[in-house]
């Protein structure tokens, strides 16, 4: 009897969250479009090309044509501007970096809200000035230590796409729990649906149960056709077992759904509930390292998201996504989230009220 | 079988510092559709709760069907039906699904053929119940309540918001139920909804029930069987000079004064002479029995819709 009603109450779940198209924009679509969009925009292997904007007065001197062949050979191309044009494309702040030529000096100015792309020019100048000044010094063929570009972890030289996957995988766990469970819990308590539940003998473990059931099924399904998608469209591969990607996002959703609960518990309208939801989701999105990693945050920042949920989660996927490694190797990162999944747990269990 | 449906002994609820219910006592045989009217505030959603097992009283006893609901939830839960003032289901459950779905929850279910037919839903089984209309999703709630074969009935405020010809079929339903045996609870804010349906009222205010009985022992408990009913064109002016003329009290409503009759052969006379001698400008002169809202009026100082 109890085993047909969870599953009666699993089918009805699933069906009920088909019919919802903003649920499964959000869970399934979005994290598809998302690998889609990034995986393409940043996944060009050749740097997109430099261009200098170069202020001339007169006519290029023999040291100003120096200059301009070894920026080409770096790449670089040259936009060359009248002094009116610079002064106006400048103003207008379209400009990273201005090469300003007055006779013998020559001055490159830096647009100071646009310092990385400003900075990466500067690096090029001076390196072509450095060249020239060596070839006028009768310097032989200057040699440069070769670069090979290539992504962290060893086994895996993929493209972004291959970094953005299991950080996907990761996000749609924590959306599933902090805005599709919370929000849906709220509703049904401030319309009144769970006291209606209560009255009847429906046991209440066989509801909740089956609607974490309904969630991880969902879940599921959005990760096998993101995994497709990395597949088809980016040759992007899981190099690990499945089973144990499997794992860490059972685990993953155990405890994020926990969370949705605990702050659903919190209040009492959806309106209510939407602000809370973002404010713990945008600092948990941003500090678990889904789009970038936080390598360059500082350290103390990066501390704080070590120890939040996400990062452990986040890391124990990329670890066997990307890099084949064993679920053991990852035992302290997911020690700390099953420590996060018990205590989330155990509250979302103390504060739920039907009533 | 057991002759009581609902006993409730000195119920005491507080929320906070709220005092919601205080010492409520509640008999409800079998068989019989009873009325709890009250202003909002007055405590008839927590009694209702209590009753339904949501909410546990501080302090009292509650025995429905004559299982008591601490120690025998599981069993009161299968024989009753509940029906809420607000559409509690997922916008996107068509009705038959919604039938079928709290049918599973017990062990014995009404067919869901049979309750569409009862609620004349037949043609909307297959339409998402966020597309209902008002009646609709009234009657579907009431199915809903009614799909384990339940033998008591709660219904809050069932034809809230519905107009009258929804209204006429709920009240059918209700009717309904009464012939089928079935002992039904019913809160409402209609006096005539009480009058048409209830066997027995209690009014309800300040946590308590202030007064029991059929609805025509609660009218004959009025000292003034009748009111005089002075109607104007436009607002109703002062009524301080005539009622000191007059002698009787007169209550001064929107378009009309209001006038408790105790005996209408001596009293009606006066009255018009009172009115001749003032000047009084009134357009027409009802005499009507005293209905339920002048008793619940009196009883509580409140209008049943403030």
């Amino acid at each position: 009897m109890h085993v047909r009603l969870f599953f009666q109450q699993v089918w009805m779940g699933l069906k009920l969250y088909l019919r919802i198209p903003a649920a499964l924009f959000w869970i399934v679509a979005f994290p598809i479009v998302m690998l889609m969009g990034m995986g393409t925009v940043f996944g060009g292997d050749t740097p997109p090309g430099v261009t200098l904007a170069w202020e001339r007065a007169g006519a290029a001197g023999a040291r100003d044509l120096a200059l301009q062949q070894a920026l080409q050979e770096r790449g670089v191309t040259i936009e060359a501007l009248d002094p009116a044009q610079a002064e106006a494309r400048w103003q207008q702040g379209k400009l990273a970096a201005l090469l300003e030529g007055q006779g013998e000096r020559t001055t490159l100015r830096i647009n100071r809200y646009a310092t990385a792309q400003g900075m990466q020019i500067e690096a090029l100048v001076q390196q072509a000035y450095l060249m020239v000044q060596a070839r006028a010094q009768g310097a032989a063929p200057l040699a440069r230590i070769p670069v090979v570009a290539s992504s962290p972890g060893g086994h895996h030289d993929g493209p972004y796409a291959a970094y953005l996957l299991p950080g996907l995988l990761g996000l749609t766990v924590l959306m599933m729990g902090v805005f599709s469970t919370g929000i849906v819990d709220v509703t049904l308590r401030a319309k009144g649906g769970y006291k209606r539940l209560a009255t009847t003998p429906l046991p209440r473990s066989i509801y909740l149960g089956a609607q974490l059931c309904v969630r991880l099924i969902v879940l599921l399904v959005a990760a096998a056709l993101l995994m497709l998608d990395g597949a088809l469209v980016f040759g992007v591969r899981n190099q690990g077992s499945y089973a144990d990607l499997l794992a860490v996002e059972v685990l993953g959703a155990a405890c994020f759904i926990s969370l949705g609960y605990v702050l659903a518990s919190f209040a009492r309208t959806p309106e209510v509930y939407s602000g809370i939801a973002n404010l713990v989701f945008l600092p948990l999105m941003l500090l678990s390292g889904v789009y970038f990693s936080l390598d360059s945050a500082p350290p103390w920042l990066q501390r704080a998201a070590d120890v939040l949920p996400p990062t452990p989660l986040l890391k124990a996927l990329r670890a066997i996504f990307n890099d084949g490694a064993g679920i053991a190797s990852q035992a302290p990162g997911l020690a700390l989230l099953a420590g996060w999944t018990v205590v989330l747990f155990v509250l979302a269990t103390r504060r739920f009220r039907w009533v | 079988m057991y002759q009581w449906a609902i006993e409730a002994r000195g119920l005491h609820k507080r929320f906070g510092k709220v005092e919601a219910v205080r010492g409520l006592d509640l008999d409800v045989a079998r068989g019989e559709v009873f009325g709890l009217l009250g202003p909002n505030g007055a405590g008839k959603t927590t009694t209702l709760e209590m009753l339904e097992g949501l909410v546990t009283p501080d302090s009292g006893r509650i025995r429905l069907l004559g299982l008591d609901w601490a120690r025998e939830g599981r069993a009161i839960r299968g024989r009753i039906g509940v029906q809420f003032q607000s559409t509690e289901l997922d916008d996107k459950v068509k009705v038959r699904e919604a039938i079928q779905m709290y049918g599973s929850f017990y062990p014995r279910a009404r067919a869901p053929a049979e309750l569409l037919r009862l609620l004349q839903l037949e043609d909307k089984a297959e339409v998402y119940q966020s597309r209902l209309s008002g009646g609709q999703r009234q009657r579907l709630a009431l199915g809903l309540a009614l799909v384990n074969d339940p033998e008591l009935v709660f219904l809050d405020e069932p034809t809230t918001g519905l107009d009258p010809q929804a209204r006429q079929g709920l009240w059918d339903l209700v009717r309904g139920l009464k012939r089928e045996g079935r002992t039904v609870l019913i809160t409402t804010h209609y006096m005539d909804e009480a009058e048409a349906l209830c066997d027995r009222i209690g009014i309800m205010d300040h946590g308590r029930i202030l007064q029991l009985g059929t609805p025509a022992e609660l009218i004959a408990s009025l000292e003034q069987p009748s009111f005089a009913q002075i109607e104007f064109r436009g607002p109703a002016p002062d009524a301080g000079a005539f009622a000191a003329r007059l002698g009787l009290p007169v209550e001064t409503r929107a378009q009309h004064w209001a006038v408790p009759l105790g005996d209408p052969r001596r009293d009606l006379p006066h009255l018009l002479a009172c009115v001749d001698a003032l000047d009084v400008p009134m357009q027409q002169l009802h005499v009507r029995r005293a209905s339920l809202e002048d008793v619940f009026l009196q009883r509580t100082g409140r209008s049943l819709r403030d």
